[in-house]
């Protein structure tokens, strides 16, 4: 069988700096095949997709050696724009790919570049809406699309080009959790009608179940290469490289059995097989837990009643939100894109004042005030950290708020030196910080909100981008400013870090909070989550179908487990 | 928020080829400014206003009616400053500055309004199609476009970061003119990074989709000149006409006017 893609050698450094990226890569792509490419940040997957269509070496400079051979063609002898027919490319930004003014011109600019007539462009651009799920979004201008259907639109606009090889790169990282499913859904569909070569960089797991093969990347080297069920079974490899695996594989890992499950059903089966047993009374004690932790909540910090929003243009982003939220509290906000979760947060420093209805920070009215007294009780902790780094060195951003706020010069660098310590970056003090990587910068961002020391600290989507370790080292920070007495509000798509790590769920939808209460109740209520869009925790699910038991995590239910 | 100005509607001007509505916007900037009189701008004011009423753009002037009004009063200001008369109002105030004055208000915000109706009616794509037919290169072109459509995105990234750095308890208010400025760092250094970062991924997810892969492209939607892109071609060009003979012969000017 002919090869789709055959990489030789392939080695790669980027101009400027001393280390290779990829370092010798051997492996070839049959026809029709779906390949994964997982690994931890920073271990070259994004430079890997790069080399395949030849935007390296064509645009980006560096070093290369080796070969990349995509369906007969040698990248180094072939223009980027050359690859279009070949090779279409999906980026993880899906904002930096739309340029058009609506769906219908977005996805004919590809064909239009190739010089087809305007008879086989407009073929090309339904029968592209259609694989996606978008037709008769022709005339929508591409801003005013949801980001699942704004990641839908770059598939589409890539596959008019009707090229065999479909790379993505992350496709659904910045996605809710439907919109993910969404992409994966199109996936699956272009394998099976299309013969479509993919290859995807991917760190969600269940999502890389129906993969062929599966190649796992760290620092810049093939550490594995195989099929889904023998890589998925090797939980610490794969906690290893930053991918979080299979709770249900890893419990079973972890309880040291042989029948090792990769599904809920199957992990059901091995139970059984193992002859295992829960034990209530050690179930009933988490739940006294989260009792007693309940109770010792101080007095309210954050009172929202009544709460409506409209944008000007006069969208209704909240429809009457009541709610407290007390002294030492770990909250957590979730709900699909546009359901108002940001436009709610907002409110907490003052950044939207309510249409209707008010907001009290401690008893006094947000109207009251303003942004800059507020600033210094509710610290707000941006989803994209570059949005906010200006400075040329670590320390003079972290002290960036603190000045700002007046606060007395002396007592400044201890303040700083105290937050980059909490987000372990005191190493970093003088270092640039757009030297840092992405998960450093977001929890630079953490420190100069740190630094102000705020009682509540607000996060929007804190783990976007990074990957299991990344993530975990973020919100085990974010769990001891909890433990030392900061209320946490916090934003989030990513439910496992909901259940991990949150005392209190509020669940919202089209503007509305359609469930709030403790973590446990919220995510075993499988109609509120249907209703929301959500997806069920597989633990919560596996402890349902033992018995009237919500696991929060595997450790939950290991403690639980009798053999 | 939405910062971009086009409006998807089905009037007889959007169905226009995109040369005749450059060409409109070209008549509509000569017709505006040529004149002196604020009577003549007024009238020329109209025609403009019309066409945004059969465009169906009033929602876009709607929104910038307050910049239109300080604009228009600040301009009415500053040139009549700038100029003397012979006819004594009150004060220190003559009548045929402050007449020039308002008439370059006038003359500013038919220019702005003429340009919004552009905006509001004509797709990107048709520009650069417009472009193309009257002979720029495509690159060219495109790049025009893009920059016309980068406007917005850049004041989406201006927004958000501006929202960080104030709950970081950045206050731009208060200050000398120095220390101002200095403020202004942390707010356009994100911006600039941003932007700089989205237009190197714009160039590659471009590169990939074959941009400038064949000699000459085609294009989805067609620009051909109808029979109305003639008339209105013609009727500018007499209108035209009639607008500069009158100038040449001397109507429209402010008798006693000194510059």
């Amino acid at each position: 069988m002919a090869k789709a893609l055959q990489v030789r050698n392939l080695s790669f450094q980027y101009k400027g700096t001393d280390k290779k990226v990829l370092n010798s890569f051997n492996f070839d792509v049959e026809k029709g095949e779906l390949l994964a490419i997982m690994g931890p940040s920073g271990a070259g997957k994004t430079t890997l997709i790069s080399t395949l269509n030849g935007l390296i070496p064509h645009l980006i400079d560096g070093k290369l050696e080796g070969e990349v051979i995509v369906d007969g063609w040698n990248t180094k002898e072939h223009e980027t724009r050359d690859f279009a027919t070949k090779v279409g490319m999906v980026f993880q930004d899906f904002e930096t790919q739309l340029f058009s003014t609506n769906v219908a011109l977005e996805v004919a600019f590809g064909p239009e570049n190739l010089a087809l007539s305007p008879g086989e462009i407009l073929r090309r651009v339904r029968e592209s809406l259609r694989s996606v799920g978008l037709e008769g979004f022709d005339e929508r201008e591409p801003a005013t699309l949801s980001g699942g259907e704004k990641q839908r639109l770059v598939i589409a606009s890539v596959l008019a080009m009707e090229s065999n090889l479909l790379c993505l790169d992350e496709p659904t990282s910045e996605l809710d959790p439907m919109g993910k499913d969404d992409i994966f859904a199109i996936a699956r569909r272009l394998k099976e009608s299309k013969s479509i070569t993919m290859i995807m960089v991917e760190h969600n797991i269940e999502e890389v179940l129906g993969a062929d093969r599966i190649i796992l990347l760290k620092g810049g080297k093939i550490i594995a290469m195989a099929p889904p069920k023998t890589i998925l079974r090797e939980v610490d490899l794969l906690r290893e490289t930053g991918i979080r695996p299979i709770p249900i594989t890893e419990l079973f890992v972890r309880c040291r059995s042989k029948y090792l499950p990769l599904t809920l059903r199957e992990g059901l089966e091995s139970f059984r097989k193992e002859g295992w047993g829960i034990d209530e009374a050690r179930y009933l004690s988490l739940i006294e837990r989260d009792s007693l932790r309940a109770s010792r909540y101080g007095r309210v910090l954050i009172e929202v009643r009544g709460l409506e929003y409209v944008y000007e243009g006069g969208l209704a982003a909240l429809k009457g939100i009541d709610l407290q939220i007390r002294e030492g509290e770990f909250v957590a906000i979730v709900g699909q894109n546009g359901s108002g979760k940001t436009t709610l947060i907002k409110h907490f420093n003052g950044l939207l004042v309510p249409t209707k209805g008010e907001v009290r920070i401690e008893g006094v009215d947000v109207r009251q005030t303003d942004i800059l007294q507020l600033a210094g009780k509710i610290g707000f902790v941006f989803q994209n950290p570059d949005h906010q780094i200006f400075a040329e060195k670590v320390i003079d951003e972290v002290s960036f708020g603190p000045r700002n706020f007046g606060f007395p010069e002396k007592g400044i660098a201890e303040r700083v030196d105290r937050a980059l310590a909490a987000v372990d970056l005191l190493d970093s003090t003088e270092a640039d910080p757009f030297s840092l990587t992405k998960a450093e910068r977001q929890r630079l961002a953490v420190a100069s909100v740190l630094a102000s020391a705020p009682k509540v600290i607000v996060l929007d989507e804190p783990t976007t981008g990074m990957d299991y370790q990344e993530s975990i080292k973020m919100m085990e920070l974010v769990q001891e400013l909890n433990k030392r007495g900061h209320t946490i509000v916090m934003v989030t798509h990513t439910m496992w870090v909901v259940s991990h790590y949150a005392h209190r769920v509020i669940v919202m939808k089209d503007g509305k909070m359609i469930r709030d209460g403790k973590t446990r109740q919220i995510l075993s209520d499988l109609d509120g989550l249907r209703e929301a869009s959500l997806k069920p925790q597989q633990m919560v699910e596996f402890g349902r179908a033992l018995g009237d038991f919500a696991f929060l995590s595997l450790e939950e239910c290991r403690k639980c487990l009798v053999p | 928020m939405n910062f971009y100005l086009y409006l998807d509607k089905k009037t007889p001007i959007h169905r226009l080829d995109p040369r005749t509505k450059l060409f409109l916007l070209i008549s509509s900037f000569i017709v505006a400014t040529i004149q002196q009189h604020p009577i003549f701008a007024l009238i020329v004011a109209m025609p403009i206003f019309a066409h945004g009423v059969l465009s169906g753009s009033l929602r876009n002037i709607r929104r910038i009616i307050g910049l239109l009004v300080a604009i228009g009063i600040l301009a009415a200001l500053l040139w009549s400053i700038q100029a003397k008369g012979v006819t004594p109002l009150f004060w220190k105030f003559q009548v045929e500055p402050l007449l020039y004055g308002i008439s370059t208000g006038i003359k500013i915000d038919s220019m702005i309004v003429a340009g919004i109706i552009f905006l509001s009616t004509t797709k990107n794509e048709e520009v650069a199609i417009g472009l193309v037919k009257l002979g720029l290169p495509y690159s060219f072109s495109f790049a025009f476009c893009t920059a016309l459509r980068l406007a917005p995105t850049i004041m989406g990234t201006a927004r958000m970061v501006a929202q960080a750095q104030k709950s970081r308890g950045l206050d731009l208010q208060g200050g000398g003119l120095l220390s101002r400025m200095k403020k202004y760092i942390p707010l356009l250094v994100p911006i600039f990074l941003t932007t700089l970062r989205y237009t190197n991924q714009l160039s590659m997810a471009l590169e990939s989709k074959g941009f400038r892969a064949m000699e000459k492209r085609t294009f989805l939607l067609e620009a051909r000149f109808k029979a109305r892109d003639y008339w209105i071609t013609l009727g500018l060009l007499l209108v035209l006409a009639l607008v500069i003979f009158i100038r040449i012969k001397g109507y429209g000017e402010i008798e006693g006017l000194l510059l």
